[in-house]
């Protein structure tokens, strides 16, 4: 784990119920410079955890703390949403709007009340389109684009807020392989860059596998284990999350890669 | 790519109120006596000498008739623009408006309830009561109808379908109110049937009383705090879970960007009747020509929207002269035609 002490974003014993329990006594400290991936089967309260981590829902009892102080209940979405950019699943984008002024809505937070964008804040957006390699479609309407540059302009968008944590929904969905390496390894190089303390939710176990810090199995909200790669993805454990069997070998860089074991008749 | 800065919307806007000053010139010229920019000048310059009298039937013509007249459908258009591209963005529906969602039909309802109920205990439509009573009537009936509508469409998840039944809903309570509103002025026996009927279907013939005063400052206040949530409603147009996470307090402005447009919408619908069109045409014009930034196109379709029912009410009171249509059938006749064209616009979007 890459850390520097300091505690970005924290969650300490946090339930949340909605017709039944779906989060129990989650805790987590997320740190700068860290990447830390949740793993768990369909349901088991990832969404709705990013969901308590970026203060859209709050807690039934625990808390959510900025900087392992502040409560998030009492801060305002406006001073959230400068500090803490969450990229959701790909839904419907609507269309009608350039690439370049989708990913400026990113400023928002950062503008006043009759505030408009500011020379500086274009040059914020540029970077970020930059940096996700969409700065060739910044004039492109958003219906024109694929489904992995929609998923790249969501992320330069998050970028735009310029936070410094960033949750990351199921990014990679629906995305061919060579798409979800290629924006996983950009989220992890603007991590180190700027320092964010980044929470990825995936389904992809073996690209979290390779590219996280730091990776938490949970099932039915609450978690099983956590740890390094190496510690947390073993077959045992898989196992018990997923309730089938996995082979688990070293792969390159040292970073496990699983298998689920298929078998047939 | 242009930038968008206060200037730009500055520049926009005196444009189009150029645009304005020349329709209503227009207008003021228009009717059984023609006044003639110059001249409607030189009557306005003796206003400022106290030179007044020298020709009494034209002042009067032009003060107290024409005049009044204009700035009433003016107003009246503003609000009901503004209304429509607040809803359009609120429910990211480009049908929505106040007219489609019940919201003006509330109004009328609550306007004439306040009129029977006052005539049936005695208070004089025009005493000083009335001024601030009737508006608030129509107020209330328009925020009990988006409360009604809201809770027949069920709670909202935000997204398309959503918005869809919320409009369905609209639909629904706006034919049903209408149907309570004829039946509230056929069973009743102090009101001017006709002029009523008229009124029904949107009118600016009923002379101007003094709650015009209290119409404006309403429709001024509720204007400007709309547009302070012109960005929040930026984002919510992206998808309102997106605008959360973007600094949104979703829940709270949705519910003031309701009040708001109801107040507004109210306020004139007291006066003017529910005239269809002008909330649905103006804002798609507008956002042809200006983009969908609520920035710009809040101040925009609020000056358009003046300009378009001014021009339609000089239309209704000249073209059959001299009898009078009611401004909602020239809305109407040239606002159909005009949304259907809409629609059909191909890559058009909203």
């Amino acid at each position: 784990m890459v850390n520097s002490g300091s505690i970005a974003l924290e969650a300490r014993t946090v339930d949340f119920a909605y017709r039944g329990p779906l989060i129990r006594g989650f805790s987590l400290q997320m740190c700068p410079n860290e990447v830390v991936g949740i793993i768990g089967p369909n349901g088991c309260g990832k969404t709705t955890l990013l969901k308590l981590l970026d203060g859209i829902l709050c807690p039934s009892s625990g808390q959510v703390l900025l900087d392992g102080r502040q409560p998030l209940a009492l801060l305002s979405r406006k001073e959230i949403a400068r500090r803490i950019a969450m990229v959701p699943q790909n839904g419907g984008l609507p269309g009608h709007q350039t690439v370049f002024h989708f990913a400026l809505q990113g400023r928002s937070p950062h503008l006043s009340l009759l505030g408009f964008e500011s020379a500086r804040d274009e040059e914020i957006t540029r970077e970020a389109l930059r940096l996700t390699h969409l700065e060739g479609y910044a004039d492109a309407l958003v219906s024109e684009i694929s489904g992995g540059e929609k998923q790249r302009l969501l992320l330069a968008r998050a970028l735009t807020q310029q936070p410094e944590i960033l949750l990351l929904d199921e990014f990679t969905a629906n995305l061919d392989v060579n798409y979800q390496v290629g924006l996983v390894s950009t989220v992890v190089r603007i991590t180190r860059e700027r320092r964010l303390a980044t929470l990825v939710v995936s389904h992809e176990i073996n690209i979290l596998a390779a590219f996280c810090d730091r990776i938490i199995l949970m099932s039915e909200g609450t978690v099983q284990h956590t740890g390094s790669p190496c510690e947390v993805l073993t077959a045992a454990n898989l196992r018990q999350v997923f309730g089938i069997g996995f082979s688990v070998r070293q792969g390159i860089n040292q970073a496990p890669e699983v298998m689920p074991l298929i078998q047939g008749n | 790519m242009r930038r968008l800065s206060r200037q730009r919307i500055v520049t926009v806007c005196a444009v189009l109120l150029a645009a304005w000053l020349l329709a209503a010139l227009l207008s003021l010229n228009l009717g059984s006596v023609a006044i003639p920019p110059g001249k409607a000048f030189r009557l306005a310059a003796r206003l400022f000498t106290g030179d007044t009298g020298q020709e009494p039937a034209l002042e009067t013509i032009l003060f107290s008739v024409r005049l009044p007249r204009v700035l009433l459908a003016s107003l009246v258009g503003a609000a009901l623009a503004l209304a429509g591209a607040v809803f359009q963005s609120l429910l990211r529906n480009p049908l929505a408006d106040p007219f489609v969602l019940g919201v003006s039909t509330g109004a009328s309802m609550g306007t004439i309830l306040y009129i029977v109920l006052a005539a049936s205990v005695g208070i004089q439509a025009t005493g000083s009561l009335s001024l601030y009573a009737r508006p608030a009537a129509a107020f209330a009936g328009a925020a009990l109808t988006v409360a009604v509508v809201y809770f027949i469409a069920g709670r909202s998840d935000g997204r398309g379908e959503g918005s869809q039944r919320l409009l369905l809903a609209g639909i629904v309570m706006a034919s049903f109110i209408s149907s309570i509103n004829v039946f509230l002025l056929t069973s009743t026996s102090q009101a001017d049937l006709r002029g009523i009927f008229y009124w029904l279907i949107g009118d600016l013939s009923r002379p101007v009383d003094a709650s015009i005063y209290v119409i404006t400052l309403l429709v001024a206040v509720g204007a400007f705090l709309l547009y302070l949530m012109s960005q929040s409603l930026n984002l919510i147009s992206s998808g309102e879970e997106d605008a959360l996470t973007l600094g949104v307090e979703v829940s709270r402005v949705k519910l003031r960007v309701y009040l708001f447009a109801s107040l507004v919408t109210g306020s004139v619908v007291s006066i003017s009747g529910p005239i269809a069109y002008v909330g649905l045409i103006c804002p798609h014009l507008a956002r042809m020509v200006l983009g969908s930034d609520n920035r710009i196109l809040f101040p925009a379709v609020f000056i358009f929207g003046a300009i378009f029912t001014l021009l339609a009410d000089t239309a209704a009171r000249t073209v059959v002269a001299p009898a009078e249509l009611p401004v909602g059938v020239i809305t109407a006749l040239c606002g159909a035609p005009l949304f259907i064209y809409l629609l059909r616009r191909k890559g058009g979007g909203w």
